[in-house]
């Protein structure tokens, strides 16, 4: 077991290392560098400012060595100006002078400094995931429940109407991408002039002008049905299908097993055969499933945070892209490579509390 | 307002004067008047004077104190307002930093920190009075030494991205300040003393980049440090979320009574989409947007937020630039030029909302406007000219950004040129890269916001070496011109060699310039003051919410 989290955990970090290579080698790019300085500096700057500016903040340097002052293994950048005033990576990481020439990158806990948001990354991080956090309970409290009912319920009568019926409505969320049911829903529900929010104003159903609101900014002070209800629904909905599916498919599964056939002949309840019998077995897989569904999630954060304005991790992750906040990309997919290898990590674990004929050696 | 100008009604200037009578004469309309009077030192309701009117009141209502206004804007990493190259960057900062001179909606310049200014006759000298009791917000007073020292900060070429150095440059020498170009007479009183003529010099400090920091400001954050002379503070500022600026309740501003009317202004940044902009409004969750375009008007308009609209000589240069081969060649620039009917890339690209312009940028509401004769599109004898000058077949290609009107407005323009029998192809590029190249790209499209006076555009995007030259125009003949043009304060004199600026600009067939924008904001039915403005200027101190 202890040998197994190790190997895990040192898998963890040669993807990490492997993929921050990546996006670092992507972000600095020469074109790309241009990007940041204009942002930066001024979009309208000459050629020859952006030289000077990226020579006078540290990105002059070959590329192996700045990465190697990301990750802390080099001392950072260090740069003394005429009138002797000093600036530096650490300089400005540290808030000091003394700290010019000091190592400060990821191992010694710098995540370094956002160029969009202009903070320290690991504030920008923990914030946003805070905020994603928030948003991933909701949908995953509405989407486990949901998954698990319509996959069990189909699942135990297999052909039955239920199933069918309950089929064709988890294929068709898992087939519509969030980018297209969180338009549809904004145009259903969060619109005075189209969809039923006008009618039912009209008959003074509801107070405001809008059933739900479509966009969710204001949910970072203060969370309500009415401006968390659409981002939740539309993250859930694409999940939940897909979870559904693969419920039903162990429910038929396990409903097709020898002992259960044995219940049913020993006159059983169908209820009780359902719950007690059939449900523990049918719910290994789901479990991974929805464990593995997590880091998925993430992809579908992405979209519809941006579309419903929520500042969360996904947004974050947009607006740094765009920006080409290479610290901050660089955290985040740190970020990222620690949720896929975690979830992992439980549903491996979990599946052997499961299934007791799994071992983990 | 009437009594701070009181004592400089008796001031007339001849030039102005002598504007009065072309208006009087119907010569010149009532903004082209104001826009010249007030740039040369006319106070506004001395402007109105001239031509016989009272100054507008312009508060029908009386602005009711109080409320919490909520505006969808882009929130941008603040840095030093000399290098501000987004408006946006500038109207978060416009309740504590203040200007010392306003461009108004309707063409005039108001005075704001400044009381008054005058020009000499030619243009080379203009003396600046201090607005007197003014304080900056940390009690210190605000005197001519504080106004040095920001023109010797915009004077600062050697700062990356300082546009203010590009509009200065009658005052300085050596990428600096000239010495003795700024004198402190007195305490309320600056001398500038310019190398050559610049009528635009006045103007220019109303550009948005000009904002007044106080002498203790360096570095790029005025936010952080907000010392400055207007009624309100910055509560919070967050890059791509948004911003808060409450009233100040420990300084008095010298204005009081006269704005500052909000106690809390709210400014959410909801991305690029409109879309999401829509979805906020809807949800009741901003009371107006920034700027609306194209169908997003009409949107807004239908769920409740009626549309202001400014006319303005904001357009988009659809350039080639010569660095580039073919576009070198003057008659491939012409016969393109020729293959495009510019009433239709208005009606097609941009709803027709706007005027038509020729192709020299120089736009009819500026006072120097020199008319020329029609320009007339001709696809045959664009091809003709292609096929003479051997491109028949050279594919072209048109870039621009992936920002609707914009490639709309391009997508109309290359379908104009494909109906002539032209190769060519279209490509968007997504903002993020678009201006990494854009004085580069051999042919594509930039959006260009208004200045108030014609020769300004020219000087930054056509003259040779220009700070934002992207054509890569270089034409003696030109430049030279444009010199003279620029030291010429009388209009009418300036619009004869305006003509020639203008047809230099056609004959060369420097861009395709196809129509000049109206702009439109929407705003909830119970903001007021917050009409669009030509220049984008947000100017909250000034609105109010009933």
């Amino acid at each position: 077991m202890l040998l197994f989290l190790l190997r895990r955990i040192g898998l963890m970090l040669v993807t990490a290392l492997c993929l921050t290579f990546v996006v670092f080698a992507l972000t600095n790019m020469p074109a790309k560098l241009e990007t940041l300085a204009k942002t930066q500096a001024g979009s309208r700057m000459s050629d020859a400012e952006v030289t000077s500016w990226l020579e006078r903040n540290g990105y002059a340097e070959p590329m192996l060595v700045r990465y190697g002052e990301w990750l802390g293994v080099m001392p950072g950048w260090v740069r003394v100006d005429a009138d002797g005033s000093v600036t530096g990576r650490c300089v400005a990481l540290r808030g000091t002078d003394d700290a010019a020439g000091e190592r400060c990158g990821l191992l010694q806990g710098d995540w370094g400094f956002s160029t969009r948001f202009r903070a320290e990354v690991s504030d920008v991080i923990a914030a946003r995931l805070g905020a994603t956090g928030l948003l991933m309970m909701w949908v995953l409290i509405v989407m486990v429940p949901m998954a698990l009912i319509v996959g069990v319920l189909a699942g135990m009568r297999e052909g039955s109407r239920t199933d069918r019926t309950l089929s064709t409505f988890a294929i068709a969320s898992t087939a519509t991408p969030e980018y297209v049911s969180g338009v549809l829903f904004i145009a259903l529900l969060a619109s005075s002039t189209v969809g039923i929010s006008p009618i039912l104003a009209e008959w003074g159903w509801i107070d405001g002008r809008v059933l739900f609101q479509g966009n969710a900014r204001s949910a970072i002070e203060d969370i309500t049905l009415s401006n968390f209800t659409l981002p939740v629904l539309t993250i859930a909905l694409y999940g939940m299908g897909y979870v559904a599916r693969i419920t039903r498919a162990s429910m038929t599964e396990v409903m097709t097993q020898q002992y259960i056939r044995t219940a049913r002949l020993k006159g059983v309840a169908f209820s009780k055969i359902v719950l007690r019998h059939a449900l523990r077995n049918a719910l290994i897989a789901p479990f991974t499933v929805i464990m593995l569904q997590i880091p998925w999630l993430l992809n579908g954060v992405v979209i519809s945070e941006v579309l419903f304005s929520y500042p969360g991790f996904g947004w974050t992750l947009y607006e740094a892209a765009v920006n080409n906040d290479i610290e901050l990309l660089l955290a985040a997919s740190v970020v990222a490579v620690v949720v896929v290898l975690v979830t992992q990590l439980i549903s491996d674990i979990g599946y052997v509390y499961l299934n007791p004929r799994i071992r983990i050696s | 307002m009437k009594d701070l100008h009181a004592k400089r009604e008796a001031v007339r200037h001849p030039v102005a004067e002598m504007y009065a009578r072309e208006c009087a004469a119907g010569k010149l309309d009532r903004r082209e008047f104001l826009t010249r009077a007030t740039a040369l030192g006319v106070a506004v309701p001395a402007a109105y004077g001239l031509l016989g009117l009272a100054a507008p009141e312009a508060h029908a209502q009386e602005p009711q104190m109080g409320g919490t206004l909520r505006m969808q804007m882009a929130i941008k990493a603040q840095r030093d307002p000399r290098t501000w190259d987004w408006s946006e960057l500038a109207n978060a900062c416009r309740g504590w930093l203040e200007y010392l001179v306003d461009y108004q909606r309707d063409g005039s310049l108001q005075p704001v920190l400044l009381e008054s200014w005058e020009a000499s006759d030619d243009a080379t000298t203009y003396t600046l009075h201090v607005r007197p009791g003014v304080t900056w917000n940390n009690g210190d007073p605000f005197t001519a030494s504080d106004v040095a020292h920001n023109i010797e900060r915009w004077c600062d070429a050697s700062v990356e991205g300082n546009s203010m150095a590009s509009r200065m440059g009658s005052l300085m020498e050596n990428d600096a300040m000239r010495e003795g170009a700024v004198e402190v007479v007195d305490d309320l009183t600056v001398r500038l003393n310019l190398s050559s003529p610049d009528i635009a010099l006045i103007v220019s400090m109303a550009d948005y980049p000009a904002a007044v920091v106080h002498p203790s400001f360096t570095g790029d954050d005025p936010v952080a440090n907000p010392i400055g002379t207007g009624p309100y503070l910055p509560v919070s500022y967050d890059p791509g979320i948004g911003a808060v600026v409450e009233r100040n309740p420990d300084h008095t501003w010298w204005n009081e009574g006269n704005g500052a009317y909000l106690d809390r202004i709210e400014f959410i940044d909801l991305g690029t989409d409109p879309a999401s902009w829509i979805a906020a409004a809807e949800a009741g969750e901003i009371d107006l947007n920034y700027q609306a375009q194209g169908d997003i008007i009409d949107i807004f308009d239908a769920i409740g937020y009626p549309r202001s609209e400014a006319v303005t000589a904001a357009t988009i240069a659809v350039r080639f630039n010569q660095d580039n081969a073919p576009y070198d060649n003057k008659d491939v620039r012409l016969a393109l030029q020729k293959a495009v009917n510019n009433a239709i890339v208005l009606e097609l690209g941009y709803n027709d909302l706007g005027i038509v312009a020729e192709n020299h940028h120089v736009c009819p509401i500026h006072p120097e406007y020199a008319e020329l004769p029609p320009i007339e599109a001709d696809a045959a004898a664009a091809m003709a000219r292609l096929e003479e000058a051997g491109h028949a077949t050279t594919e072209f290609e048109l870039i621009s950004i992936d920002e609707p009107w914009q490639a709309e407005t391009c997508d109309a323009v290359a379908a104009q040129m494909r109906d002539a029998g032209i190769n060519i192809t279209r490509t968007i590029l997504p903002g993020a890269t678009f201006w990494n190249d854009w004085t580069k790209y051999p042919f594509s499209a930039t959006e260009w916001n208004m200045r108030p006076l014609g020769v300004q555009v020219l000087n930054l995007a056509y003259r040779t070496g220009g700070a934002w030259n992207e054509t890569a125009f270089s034409n003696e003949e030109f430049d030279s011109l444009l010199d003279e043009a620029n030291g010429i304060a009388d209009a009418d004199a300036r619009r004869e060699v305006m003509a020639r600026i203008e047809t230099i600009m056609q004959e060369e067939g420097v861009l395709i310039q196809p129509y000049w924008r109206s702009i439109f904001r929407n705003a909830a039915e119970n903001v007021h003051g917050a009409e669009m403005h030509p220049t984008f200027v947000v100017d909250y101190v000034k609105y109010w919410k009933s």
